[in-house]
């Protein structure tokens, strides 16, 4: 992009330009999918539990509610308790919502649609997405009270140990497509959906629903949300923040959610290309039976297309991280760290030795080979 | 952790934290209401849980003193408030022990219906709240909006959702209004596959079986030395059920009625759920069996409803009167047992003639089923203490008075 | 005349590594510290990505940040005595600071200084580098034990190892082994010995006492 501004403006401008453009981007599709991911989980809620979920703001459906809440957060006022450390209580929720956020920066949301292609992208994503521990560290400590702070450290406990499965299990996509690079991961799995990578071997499949898991577990969601759910009893880390603060916090967990939600779009489920490669048959992507590649302005509409097709299927991975929160009860800390240890480690290694083994074995895959070689 | 005889290798090796003091309440989530629990903890193990009561107290045995028989009865309705109808039938019972007066036929099966109606609601709630405690947000929606189809019910009856004062001494205050049977029988046939979807969300799900499953267990003698009755009891597989044990003034009420009492006897329920065993990992006396009890209550009271609704049709003559409010009653003193639906709840009074009792006491089944928290909490980790709470299902209304 | 990023953004890292250095030492508080050392590295990991080295720079956050440094805050914060230690430093401490502290300054600013690679003399790099070159695959491969980076066509294949090509392999292989060791030895160290099971309904079971507890599966 900073090329095409570079035509009409100096270079250090058109750097520029690009840089904003991509991050506005970035920031308004990553913030409007946490306010709709607002209203998506109070209707989802709503819908469970047999009843509706908000109806009157905005209409029928409620679905200015989202704006209504964030408005009505804003407006609150300010508290930072008396014990509270000032610096780090306000600094805390903006760590956590940088680091969340900072995942976008590597997430193509389309063949070459990718802020800053980085060849290590997977583990550029799992590095950042690690860090938002911190933000909820510094929150339960410096909000000056016991409780907070246990909360805390359980809340911190638990997503540190989730993330090694986690990374664990983003590993095998890697190791069998052969590259750390997102947008190569994604166009690995052009075509139909056999071409998916969770239809490569058994052992891919199985892990995908163990990421999916330990990624439910990673952003403390139901039903691993102890942490910030035992408020009756011990003060999870969220307490003393209210208003505004208490929304990055929460913008930060539904970007997260929905990051996760698209890393596992791209590394199994084909990112931007779906289950049938509609793009081809329209003619708006390179075909690769005869390699003709469309005119610019059609491979940007297939490009879009594609990030369409890839936000739907992160969207559905965060509707089902919603269905799991109304549907089930919570886990104990200790049990949640017990099937942490004791059953996601051990089946995420042996995934990774399974696909490893299917991999030598059979090179050209058994039934469904991974389309464009890997 | 200061405890004598501790292996000195475990003692260099465990990370030495100092006993905490937690506060749980009075203030919850849940609606156990005013409660405060202090917790002693060692880390994540408490060591001691002191629940600490009265913040519902509302003199309402004091009052008994100052107001007539029937000027109690809506009193009764606020002790045990999820159970309105069995606490006026507790002392409606009780004083017409003392009169020695027997409510018509027609009065006994309504009494039945309108008491067994209000039992599930009282577990309907127990369920609910117990997965609200445990996360579950959605069965807590499921079960009250069937506890909201029992409350119109009730509102049909006597006009009130919550604090009845329908169940009087020497019958009821009105008879069913036109089309009420039906409507009733309505309910019970919608509320079937709610309790199967309750089990599905709640008993069968893995989550909850590894939350309540060898938590809190209770052991049957300790149960009875601490005089917990009601599910508390029969979860810990003592068969004693007081609609076929109590006093003969009570089980009357229940004459001709067929009812299995729930509690795990030679290893098995009396009702069975084909292809959905009692879970390996429960054992008899923690706090799954004792919400199973509930559970399968509910199945047993609709049963009882049914009865109730087929002898109520046929049974001839009215449902009796309400005694004058101002009527003496005999001297002597008069102590009955009946069973709610949270446990033995006993009512005594002492007269001396007059048509204010010289003494009106309440006993209550929660206060001594709460007793019993301390023991079970000892050992357990801090999460497992709201379990083994919802687990005994208390009413402060009624442990306060 | 324009803006070159690459320099504005070195200096920005660099200031902000250098500055919350500087308030890591100065700080009174703690908890401070850790929370100034964790943007101090974090501005590291940027100045290594503005070198093109995105690998070392994720390694950098993954490990430092969010490993070792979570691992210091929980322990500072569990160790704080009192919600907020006041770390005074005394004047006397100041000055044998000052001393150490200045003379290795001065070490390594000589040294930097001397370095000729390292000069700015004549091919500065002030066209940022506009295409990432992939870091991830050489170092994959080197630590296999193939320098695909040092590939010197002279060399022929037979003598492969005396041309710098010798890989990485066995340091890595150690450094796995270390980290097994080091993980079994703190999940022995970690072990808590609880009783496994509770107890199921005995006819005279005796009540439990605090010195047990129940089961933490």
């Amino acid at each position: 992009m900073a090329d095409f501004f570079a035509n009409w403006l100096p270079n250090w401008l058109a750097l520029t330009l690009a840089a904003l453009v991509h991050v506005t981007l970035i920031l308004t599709l990553a913030l409007t999918a946490a306010a709709a991911f607002t209203w998506a989980e109070r209707k989802v809620a709503g819908r469970i539990q047999d009843r509706l979920g908000p109806t009157r703001v905005g209409g029928r459906f409620g679905w200015l509610q989202a704006v209504a809440d964030g408005l009505k957060l804003v407006s609150k006022e300010d508290v930072v308790p008396k014990n509270a450390d000032p610096l780090l209580f306000r600094a805390a929720p903006y760590v956590s919502f940088c680091a969340s956020f900072c995942v976008y920066l590597a997430m193509p949301f389309a063949n070459g649609w990718v802020a800053q292609p980085l060849d290590i992208a997977v583990f550029f994503i799992l590095a950042v997405a690690g860090l938002e521990v911190l933000g909820v560290i510094l929150g339960g400590y410096a909000s000056g009270s016991k409780w907070s702070l246990f909360g805390a450290m359980r809340e911190a406990a638990q997503v540190v140990s989730y993330e090694v499965p986690l990374a664990l299990c983003a590993v095998i996509p890697v190791m069998v497509a052969g590259t750390m690079d997102l947008v190569a991961i994604g166009n690995m799995q052009s075509g139909w959906a056999w071409n998916w990578l969770i239809f490569h071997d058994p052992f891919l499949f199985a892990t995908f629903f163990v990421y999916f898991t330990c990624a439910v577990a990673s952003v403390n969601r139901a039903p691993f949300d102890l942490a910030e759910a035992e408020s009756e009893l011990v003060a999870g880390f969220l307490t003393e923040y209210s208003g505004f603060r208490w929304s990055v916090f929460f913008m930060a967990e539904y970007a997260s959610m929905f990051a996760v939600s698209m890393l596992a779009s791209i590394l199994f489920l084909g990112g931007w290309n779906g289950p049938l490669p509609i793009t081809v048959w329209l003619g708006l992507a390179p075909n690769p039976a005869t390699g003709d590649a469309p005119h610019a302005l059609l491979a940007y509409l297939g490009n879009f297309l594609g990030m369409v097709n890839l936000l739907t299927k992160a969207t559905l991975g965060v509707l089902v991280m919603m269905w799991a929160r109304w549907t089930l009860p919570r886990l104990r800390i200790d049990q949640v760290m017990t099937m942490c240890l004791k059953y996601c480690i051990p089946l995420a290694a042996a995934m990774f030795v399974g696909a490893m083994v299917y991999a030598y074995a059979f090179p050209a895959g058994l039934i469904f080979r991974v389309g464009g070689g890997g | 952790m200061a405890v004598e005889g501790v292996d000195p290798e475990l003692a260099e090796f465990d990370v030495r934290t100092d006993e905490i003091l937690v506060n749980m309440g009075p203030q919850h989530p849940s609606t156990h209401g005013v409660l405060r629990v202090v917790l002693r903890t060692d880390g994540e193990i408490v060591l001691d849980a002191t629940p600490h009561i009265g913040y519902l107290h509302r003199c309402a045995e004091k009052i008994g003193e100052n107001v007539s028989a029937r000027q109690w009865i809506p009193y009764t309705d606020r002790m045990d408030y999820l159970a309105g109808m069995n606490m006026n039938l507790g002392w409606a019972l009780c004083v017409e022990k003392l009169l020695k007066l027997e409510a018509p036929e027609k009065a006994r099966h309504l009494r039945v219906i309108i008491v067994e109606l209000n039992r599930i609601a009282s577990h309907l709630v127990a369920a609910g709240t117990y997965g609200l405690d445990l996360g579950s947000f959605t069965p807590f929606m499921y079960a009250f909006r069937e506890r909201e189809k029992i409350y119109d019910l009730f509102e049909l009856v006597c006009g009130a959702r919550l604090t009845y004062s329908y169940i009087t001494i020497g019958g009821a205050m009105a008879d069913f209004p036109a089309g009420w049977l039906q409507r009733c029988e309505r309910f019970l046939t919608e509320f079937e596959p709610v309790i199967d979807e309750l089990h599905a969300v709640l008993t069968d799900n893995a989550i909850f079986i590894r939350r309540t499953a060898g938590i809190g267990v209770l052991p049957p003698e300790v149960a009875i030395d601490y005089g917990c009755t009601g599910p508390v009891l029969r979860g810990s597989g003592v068969d004693w059920d007081l609609r076929r044990d109590g006093d003969p003034w009570y089980t009357r009420m229940y004459d001709g009625y067929e009812f299995h009492v729930i509690a795990q006897t030679g290893g098995r329920y009396p009702i069975e759920r084909p292809g959905h065993p009692v879970p390996a990992a429960a054992v008899l006396g923690d706090c799954w069996h004792r919400y199973y009890v509930r559970m399968l209550e509910c199945v047993e009271s609709m049963r009882l409803i049914r009865q109730g609704i087929e002898k109520y049709s046929r049974a001839p003559g009215g449902i009796g009167e309400p005694i004058k409010l101002t009527q003496k009653l005999p001297k002597g003193e008069v102590y009955l047992e009946t069973e709610a639906p949270k446990g033995q709840m006993g009512f005594m009074i002492v007269s001396d003639g007059a048509a204010i009792p010289w003494r009106a006491r309440a006993r209550s089944s929660s206060f001594c089923n709460l007793s019993v928290l301390s023991e079970l909490c000892r050992g357990c980790l801090i999460a497992d203490v709201p379990a083994v709470l919802g687990s005994l299902d208390i009413v402060l209304g009624e442990i306060d008075r | 005349m324009g803006v070159n990023f690459h320099s504005v953004f070195f200096h920005l890292m660099a200031v902000l590594a250098s500055g919350f250095a500087l308030a890591v030492v100065f700080s009174n508080n703690i908890v401070r510290m850790a929370f100034y050392l964790v943007a101090s590295l974090g501005a590291v990991a940027g100045l290594f990505f503005l070198a093109g080295a995105d690998f070392v720079a994720a390694l950098q956050l993954m490990i430092y940040v969010g490993g070792t440094l979570v691992l210091l805050i929980f322990g500072v914060m569990l160790t704080a005595r009192g919600p907020f230690a006041d770390l005074k430093t005394s004047p006397a401490q100041w000055t044998v600071v000052g001393l150490v502290g200045g003379s290795l300054l001065a070490v390594l600013l000589y040294a930097a200084s001397s370095a000729s690679r390292w000069t700015a003399s004549g091919k500065a790099a002030s066209a940022p580098p506009d295409q990432v070159a992939p870091t991830s695959a050489p170092l994959g491969l080197a630590l296999l034990g193939a320098r695909v980076d040092k590939l010197d066509p002279k060399q022929n294949s037979a003598s492969s190892r005396a041309g710098g090509m010798s890989g990485y392999l066995l340091p890595f292989e150690i450094v796995s082994v270390h980290l097994v060791v080091v993980l079994i030895g703190a999940a022995y160290l970690a072990r808590a010995r609880r009783r496994a099971t509770p107890r199921p309904i005995a006819a005279n079971s005796p009540p439990d006492d605090p010195s047990q507890s129940s089961s933490v599966s």
